[in-house]
């Protein structure tokens, strides 16, 4: 009786993934099946043009700011991790905060901020008379568009490497001191190469961010394959190429993911007793000490504190006529969305999760895999192949609707808040899944087989036994989701229903007006409450 | 089992909060263009000012029609609606551009509409020409010099800038952008293809630096020396004489704004209209609306606040841009920059304006 059971069981997990990964590839069907299709006559001018100079530029763009957010990512997550020096909890708390300001943002930040009458620029000019070289000044460009980047999504790689490095690097630290290797020679031969798995799944986040960034490269002039995508789009009016263009994107992407796979090799870490062992930090001292100091100060300077500052001067000029009762509007609808979205997309990465921990097949491996499509297309393709699958259900579901509401129209899905939910769970369920993964892979089998043996069933012990165990993983999943989502700007602004305006579209509405200064005040909206979620990941770390 | 505690009792807030935040949602939601008895007229728009936000809540008062707005960009926004097919809930179109307008009706997504208040209101050759949508306000793109280093007497015309003495001088946006693909779109309609393309190639070669950034940023390097003349819309710079930053307003007052082509071909304009969806289910209360829109009262408000030229013409444009004085408009057909768009992309393309 008892086998029946699980069995039973495991098939209620497997079928929810299959369903939930189905769900997951439907829009992205369309999107793969345009490569079959014959070229059409836009194609030869696409690909003379476009495509082999945008091609180089994104694989540049995408190569420097994953290698910077690394460098610096990895690095901060050694040092607060290994050593104990003047501000060390405030900086472990303020480096994620740079998540919190969406990268189109930054942009338009820092050009402010640079600009011929930016901040820098006038105080010079106006005080001290000195008129400068609008070269030296100049960010938008390639190099300034790594640079924005770099600064707003090294958090990723940090984050998830803190988390493992806490975790996981206390023993063989210690054996490898022990054994009387040096400081530097620990760091490229142990922590290097355990971490790599946190590494590289926080630099393909990074990585896959960068390629479907259109905010900031569209802003700086920077041609990438979403500017081909957009151009092919909304100038060629050429939907099927662009679409055929993402597909492309999306065939480079299961590269990088394949990538990511080659690098984790087989190798697996998971906790070897139930007591993880806490690091024993180092006490930095003299000019180490400052130095280190230094680095995290430059690096909070710039990625949140100044940006921040010039947000909240903006916002100082115009918050008396911007801000009004429909701003309370705005943020709960915000706030509901998010939070919403998050727990959904959680939930469901943990029952895939699940289910591929039980069923190690090739068949979980592709399905863990899948979950990561929807984070390298451009929203805005997501969006429409989205809108066709639910105009789709809507029509076959009509005769339904019509018996509940005799006058019901036809498209009662599509009109709804649940298109969006869709689309976001598409989109940043890799986002979540990452997360979830990872605490699954630490945590290993076997607590499972143990609590299993005990004669607990699969729900049972993933209630009481992984749950807990995952919480972690499960906050941060939670927030970083939450905090894409807050920010998140095309799925929003085009499958919305009427009347439904959150803060990160009204930031888009003045922005888009070139109305900076006004757009601002949501923003720094956004941002705060970002913080106040970041805080979270917070709290629980320090349980 | 405290910290149990604590993270339960968290959970639990958070699933409270979200249920009663998705509540309010759902209240908000079925309140939109559902009811049948409430009297709506929902709109697809890319234009996202808050005057527009007052006009629809002025003409809601007046008529007791609810306006549902959802904003985004345009193309998109036409995809959305070409999706939704005859199914689609959205009456009225409102982009800022008459390509886009253009691009919607050869998809079939417009319908004709026989207005006699809209075509009192509107010339007719600010309206399409099966009247499927209107022209609601103006834009003008003009040449802007900085006020020390040219003198406007050497200025003329958009094609006068591929002369070899403005080598090195001019500031444009980018090719994405749709206002450079109109006015390439409007070259091509006048001078043909082969003539728009050497215009652009030739502005290429005179470009100060790589284009970038909007139109304000090119109003900023002119002031900032980057370059010396640069091509604009007529009403960021009324926005940044109006700013409250002290700084925008002195680098806008230190470039003057040029209408070029006034002995040939005259300035370039491009309008922000609106459609009727040919799938629209309130059709009445849409015409209703764009009436009203394009009413004297409705029009001093678009004139006033965001320095836009009214498509009205009884209706006298901001003082500011009176100051700039009367100017001869490009004659084409507005539909012309949607049909040649394409090719003005391709010619970007082609002659490396990035």
């Amino acid at each position: 009786m008892e086998r029946i059971k699980v069995k039973l069981h495991l098939n209620g997990w497997a079928l929810i993934s299959y369903v939930m990964v189905v769900l997951i590839l439907l829009p992205t069907i369309e999107i793969i099946l345009n490569l079959l299709k014959p070229v059409n006559e836009n194609w030869a001018h696409i690909k003379k043009y476009m495509l082999l100079a945008y091609v180089t530029d994104s694989i540049k763009l995408t190569t420097a700011v994953v290698l910077f957010t690394v460098i610096i990512g990895v690095l901060s997550a050694y040092f607060i991790t290994f050593y104990d020096f003047p501000f060390r909890k405030f900086f472990k708390w303020v480096l994620v905060l740079p998540m919190a300001i969406p990268p189109y943002i930054g942009a338009y930040t820092y050009n402010g901020l640079l600009s011929y009458t930016g901040i820098i620029q006038t105080t010079l000019r106006n005080r001290f008379g000195i008129l400068v070289n609008q070269k030296y000044f100049n960010i938008m460009s390639l190099k300034g568009a790594i640079f924005i980047l770099t600064l707003f999504l090294f958090p990723y790689v940090y984050l998830i490497t803190k988390s493992f490095l806490e975790k996981q690097s206390a023993t063989l630290v210690e054996s490898a001191k022990l054994l009387g290797k040096s400081n530097i020679e620990i760091f490229f031969k142990v922590i290097i190469p355990i971490s790599r798995v946190a590494i590289v799944s926080g630099a393909t986040l990074v990585a896959l961010e960068v390629l479907s960034d259109y905010g900031v490269v569209a802003y700086f002039g920077v041609q990438t394959f979403t500017t081909a995508i957009f151009k092919t789009w909304f100038s060629l009016g050429d939907v099927e190429s662009s679409v055929r263009i993402a597909a492309i994107l999306m065939v480079g992407v299961v590269f990088v993911i394949l990538f990511e796979k080659f690098f984790r090799g087989r190798k697996k870490y998971s906790y070897s007793s139930t007591k993880i062992r806490p690091v024993v930090r180092k006490r930095l001292k003299g000019i180490k000490k400052n130095l280190v100091i230094m680095f995290f100060t430059i690096i909070f300077l710039f990625s949140f504190l100044i940006p921040t500052l010039q947000l909240m001067y903006f916002a100082f000029l115009t918050y008396k006529r911007v801000l009004n009762m429909s701003f309370i509007v705005m943020t709960l609808n915000s706030l509901a969305l998010s939070i919403l979205a998050a727990i959904i997309i959680t939930i469901i990465s943990l029952i895939i999760g699940n289910y591929c921990r039980i069923n190690e097949s090739n068949l979980s491996k592709i399905i863990s895999k899948i979950t990561m499509i929807g984070y390298s297309i451009p929203a805005a393709v997501i969006a429409i192949s989205v809108i066709l699958l639910f105009v789709n259900i809507d029509r076959k579901l009509k005769w339904f609707y019509l018996i509940i509401n005799p006058n019901s129209k036809t498209l009662v899905l599509s009109t709804s808040i649940f298109m969006l939910l869709f689309a976001y769970i598409i989109r940043f369920i890799g986002v979540s899944y990452q997360a979830i993964e990872a605490g699954y892979e630490k945590m290993g089998k076997s607590f499972f087989e143990a609590s299993r043996l005990l004669g607990q069933n699969t729900i049972k012990t993933f209630l009481k036994i992984d749950i807990p165990m995952l919480k972690p993983a499960i906050i941060s999943s939670l927030v970083l989701v939450f905090i894409d989502i807050i920010k998140e700007l095309p799925l929003t602004l085009l499958l919305r229903p009427f009347n439904f305006n959150t803060l990160a579209t009204r930031t888009f509405d003045y922005a888009a007006d070139e109305m900076l200064q006004e757009a601002a005040v949501p923003a720094i909206i956004i941002i705060l409450i970002s913080i106040v979620a970041i805080s979270f990941i917070n709290r629980f770390d320090k349980e | 089992m405290n910290k149990k505690i604590k993270f339960l009792s968290i959970t639990s807030a958070l699933l409270l909060s979200t249920s009663i935040f998705a509540g309010c949602a759902k209240i908000a939601e079925e309140k939109t263009p559902t009811q049948q008895k409430e009297k709506v007229v929902n709109v697809y728009s890319d234009r996202h000012y808050d005057t527009d936000k007052k006009l629809y809540e002025e003409f809601t008062k007046m008529t007791g029609i609810k306006v549902n707005v959802v904003e985004g960009k345009s193309d998109e926004l036409i995809e959305r609606l070409s999706r939704e097919g005859q199914d689609t809930q959205a009456d009225i179109l409102i982009t800022a551009d008459a390509g886009r307008l253009h691009k919607a009706k050869e998809q079939g997504l417009l319908q004709s509409f026989d207005s006699e208040i809209v075509n009192k209101n509107i010339p007719k050759n600010l309206r399409d020409k099966d009247n499927t949508w209107t022209a609601l306000t103006v834009r003008a793109r003009v040449i802007v010099y900085s006020k020390d280093r040219v003198n406007p007497n050497e200025l003329s015309t958009y094609e006068a800038l591929t002369d070899a003495k403005w080598k090195g001088r001019v500031l444009t946006r980018s090719s994405t952008n749709i206002y450079s693909q109109s006015l390439l779109a409007s070259m091509i309609e006048i001078n043909g293809k082969e003539k728009a393309k050497e215009w652009a190639k030739g502005l290429v070669q005179n470009f100060a630096r790589e284009p970038q950034g909007n139109d304000r940023d090119q109003v900023k390097a002119v002031a900032a020396g980057v370059g010396d003349v640069a091509i604009v819309n007529t009403y960021y710079i009324g926005k940044m004489l109006n700013s409250q930053d002290q700084e925008e307003v002195n680098a806008a007052n230190k470039v003057g704004v040029f209408f070029p082509n006034q002995q040939t071909t005259g300035t370039h304009i491009n309008i922000s209209g609106a459609g009727l969806t040919k799938a629209s289910k309130n059709k009445e209360n849409a015409i209703k609306l764009i009436e009203f829109l394009t009413s004297e009262e409705a029009q001093k408000l678009f004139a006033e606040a965001n320095f836009e030229y009214p498509a009205n013409p009884k209706v006298e444009v901001a003082k500011l841009l009176k100051s700039w004085g009367e100017f001869k408009r490009q004659d084409i057909e507005m539909s012309k920059l949607g049909e040649h768009n394409k090719h003005a992309v391709e010619i970007f393309n082609e002659v490396g304006w990035k």
